[in-house]
């Protein structure tokens, strides 16, 4: 039996719990009882997917449907990987410690580009071909993903049988629903293929076609005959019918947020030009104050939680949002549960919002002004003012915080020399004005943050037209900003730009990728997000054996009338919006928010009439 | 305050869970479960729980005590079966008891081992061979680093069966805040010595004891 073999090695392996399922509020069903069974991978380790909500979301809603049966997978790290390869232990589910192969349907979340290389090692260890022209006939198992990184699931597009783009709550269960059909009339795999491209949100690669220009740009992206030419994106249109779980798996071993959660709305209202989710998940849409409070002591008291956190892309846009904290803190307070609550922004954070999280936390606050200078904020579309940060800063000292995070990013287009050393600059104001202050916490010193990413263009947004910064650009940027700061006060911290590198071209690459993508994982690549995995040289050297240059696919700025290799993906928002907003981004225009005014990016058609009142 | 004893197992998919998660676990099952418990009144208030006896992750255990304080009465049965109502695969509380003994008071902690092999009676005369030795010398860890010991004078052996396919016996050795030996000392002392080879075993906490010899409850 599996399960023997599994606990034979499992003790000698770290934090063995997480291998072996069995925790509170897992739902493990007998296979026979059920008719469709849906293997939810994550690909990476247990205690980062078991932090991920949409994975949570869908796992309570699939098994929520009495006959159909869904199982949590994640990647092993090294140590658990060699002991499997060695003695012949398939991937398996942690519910019934199940081959992953038996299932269904082999689902993968894709949150971010440097999973890729895991994806293909749990389709490995799971013993499934890994390119989907070699699964056959057989209507099992259909290889699926989801996730934000489906806007442009090309460079894997060899390796899946469907894509789904959008939000899953009801596209997954009509995709399960269609496939029992077909289960019980003996399809075949391209059969039922052919049918599920039918359903809005479904994608099946195979059943299109790119053709190349000899520079290397698309030519043209065709469907076959009867197949959608454009997927359009599912929404979900109601918020507080939609379901939520009142109960999450509570893992025994830390992992990375390891919290009960309630979202509290999707979309976002801001348009960042840089921000791939506030296009993606548009519109924006709130859920009640009613439900919120309701979902969050249901899930407090259904997993013996302490703490809460609030979910979304930005919390403080809830126009219920004061509503909302202080019933919350009234709650959280009276039961002993920490509240905590990120993504909070700093333009609308008024005194006495503050006054009622300062009852609950008192740890370091974190700011993403993004931009070091005023001009390149507003290039960016970042819609705040330093006026905004300093007082931000000021209310916040006075209240007692000594420690300030803030993150920006480097290699934004339109930036120069200025911009980087306006990061060190705004870094020393915010610790001139707490000298400054009278009321500021006495006897503590100020601490200022400084966290840099490299700007990695993504599809879906005004700036998918953009060229990255070369790594010698942005190491230049890098020095720079380490040259421009004279205090220990600030601290800066960086990512490599060779990983960002690689995230850039997943990120904007077409099919050809696949082959990449392919050589890398066999030659050893996998958790590259991980700094002590990742492996660059052997990333350039699988580039070079498929003939195909990264800079390409990073480096290169792309024409407006290009097409681009997600040209066939529809998440609402139009080439035109893009086109638009990018040209203004080079103007130095902002763009007012979406409550202000509205930008006609095209969402409001999925909302049919306007977004806002 | 009403000072609660529990005793529970803890095995299957359970004895993977370190002491330091079961600690967690366990204030998520007593947050679930609505009893009165005490909170500790720091920056920080949590439910108090103390685990008289850490176990090693892997071994399994029928006698495993973990301690709390109710702010008004509830019945033991009730006590049992909120928590049991609760619990996952492999955990269960067996009995609810007013303390009688003081932690302090723990003096011994008997454990079962059982070898799967396919030289029941070959591996029987290895263990007994080993046990005639005049010393059983190990190497322990300590805060201070390695030192050599003889565990020999503090390790009973008990019950020495074969059945097909497999051994067994029970181990007493020395536990509690003042001395602890860890039976796998012994038994990897034993792998090291016997000149037959044979799979890790399965060991199993029975009872935790006094000095006296009587259970700790």
């Amino acid at each position: 039996m599996l399960r023997e073999k599994i606990e034979k090695y499992l003790l000698d392996v770290q934090k063995p719990s997480r291998y072996i399922g069995g925790e509170m509020g897992s739902i493990v069903k007998n296979p026979e009882d059920t008719d469709v069974s849906f293997a939810f991978c994550f690909p990476d380790t247990y205690d980062i997917g078991m932090s991920h909500l949409g994975m949570k979301i869908l796992y309570s809603l699939t098994n929520s449907r009495e006959n159909y049966r869904c199982e949590r997978v994640f990647a092993p790290l090294e140590d658990f990987e060699k002991i499997m390869r060695e003695n012949d232990i398939p991937l398996y589910t942690l519910e019934n410690l199940e081959p992953v192969k038996n299932f269904d349907f082999i689902g993968f979340t894709l949150q971010y580009e440097l999973s890729y290389t895991n994806v293909l090692n749990m389709l490995d260890l799971a013993g499934v071909p890994i390119w989907q022209k070699d699964r056959g006939e057989t209507l099992s198992p259909i290889v699926v993903a989801g996730g934000c990184c489906v806007c442009n699931g090309e460079p894997l597009a060899d390796f899946f049988d469907i894509m789904i783009l959008g939000e899953g709550e009801e596209v997954n269960l009509e995709l399960m629903d269609l496939y029992l059909e077909h289960k019980k009339k003996g399809s075949s795999r391209q059969e039922f293929l052919r049918d599920a491209s039918k359903i809005e949100g479904i994608y099946v690669p195979s059943l299109y076609t790119v053709n190349y220009n000899p520079d290397g740009t698309v030519n043209s992206i065709s469907a076959e005959e009867g197949v959608p030419s454009v997927v359009r994106k599912r929404i979900i249109s109601d918020m507080n019918n939609i379901y939520y779980p009142d109960n999450f798996v509570v893992p025994f071993s830390e992992i990375v947020h390891d919290r009960a959660v309630t979202e509290v709305l999707r979309g976002c209202i801001r348009g960042c030009r840089f921000c791939q989710a506030g296009f993606l998940y548009r519109p924006f849409r709130e859920k009640s104050a009613e439900s919120i409070c309701r979902q969050s002591e249901a899930l407090c008291e259904n997993t013996g939680y302490d703490e809460l956190s609030l979910a979304s892309l930005s919390t403080s846009d809830h126009s219920d949002i004061s509503e909302i904290l202080s019933k919350l803190i009234d709650y959280t307070e009276k039961n002993k549960i920490n509240l905590s609550l990120p993504s909070l922004r700093i333009d609308n954070f008024s005194e006495e919002l503050l006054e009622k999280i300062k009852k609950v936390r008192k740890s370091g606050l974190t700011f993403a002004p993004e931009a070091g200078t005023q001009r390149l904020r507003d290039v960016i579309n970042k819609n705040v003012t330093e006026e905004e940060i300093m007082n931000t800063c000021r209310i916040s000292f006075e209240g007692g915080y000594t420690m300030v995070k803030l993150y920006f990013m480097m290699g934004l287009p339109t930036e120069t020399d200025e911009d980087i050393i306006g990061i060190a600059e705004l870094a020393g104001r915010i610790i001139d004005l707490f000298y400054s202050l009278p009321d500021r916490p006495k006897g503590k010193g100020v601490q200022v943050s400084i966290s840099t990413a490299t700007f990695v263009p993504k599809p879906f947004t005004p700036f998918e037209f953009e060229p990255q910064d070369t790594r010698e650009m942005i190491e230049h940027k890098q020095k720079l900003l380490v040259d421009s700061i004279k205090t220990k006060k600030i601290k800066v911290s960086w990512h490599d730009p060779s990983v960002s590198l690689i995230e850039a071209v997943l990120a904007r690459g077409d099919r050809r990728l696949s082959d990449v993508i392919y050589t890398a994982w066999k030659n050893g690549c996998k958790f590259d997000s991980w700094g002590e995995h990742f492996k660059f040289d052997v990333w350039i050297d699988s580039f070079k054996q498929c003939g195909l240059d990264p800079e390409f696919y990073a480096c290169r700025k792309r024409e407006y009338d290009e097409i681009m290799p997600w040209e066939h993906m529809d998440y609402y928002v139009s080439k035109e919006f893009l086109i638009r907003e990018n040209k203004r981004a080079r103007e130095f225009k902002t763009t007012p928010n979406c409550c202000e005014k509205c930008s006609a990016c095209g969402v409001s058609k999925a909302v049919g009439g306007a977004c806002f009142d | 305050m009403i000072d609660v004893r529990t005793v529970f197992e803890k095995k299957g998919r359970a004895k993977y869970i370190s002491h330091l998660d079961l600690n967690r676990f366990m204030m998520r099952v007593f947050r679930r479960s609505g009893l009165p418990i005490w909170y500790t009144e720091g920056y920080n208030p949590h439910p108090y729980l103390n685990f008289a006896l850490a176990l090693s992750l892997g071994f399994e255990s029928e006698y495993e005590i973990m301690d709390f304080s109710l702010t008004e009465g509830v019945s033991f049965g009730k006590i049992k079966k909120s928590l049991n109502d609760i619990l996952p695969e492999g955990i269960k509380i067996l009995y609810v008891m007013t303390p009688q003994h003081n932690i302090k008071d723990i003096a011994k902690s008997e454990y079962s081992v059982e070898y799967i092999t396919d030289f029941p009676s070959e591996l029987c005369g290895e263990i007994q061979k080993f046990l005639g030795s005049s010393e059983i010398t190990v190497e322990k860890k300590t805060k201070k680093g390695v030192k050599s010991i003889d565990i020999k004078p503090d390790t009973e052996i008990t019950d020495i069966q074969t059945s097909d396919g497999k051994l067994f016996f029970n181990i007493k050795l020395p536990a509690g805040t003042q001395t602890n030996l860890n039976p796998m000392l012994f038994t990897d002392a034993f792998w090291e010595f016997s000149e037959i080879k044979f799979e890790k075993g399965k060991i199993c906490r029975k009872k935790i004891l006094c000095a006296d010899g009587e259970l700790f409850r």
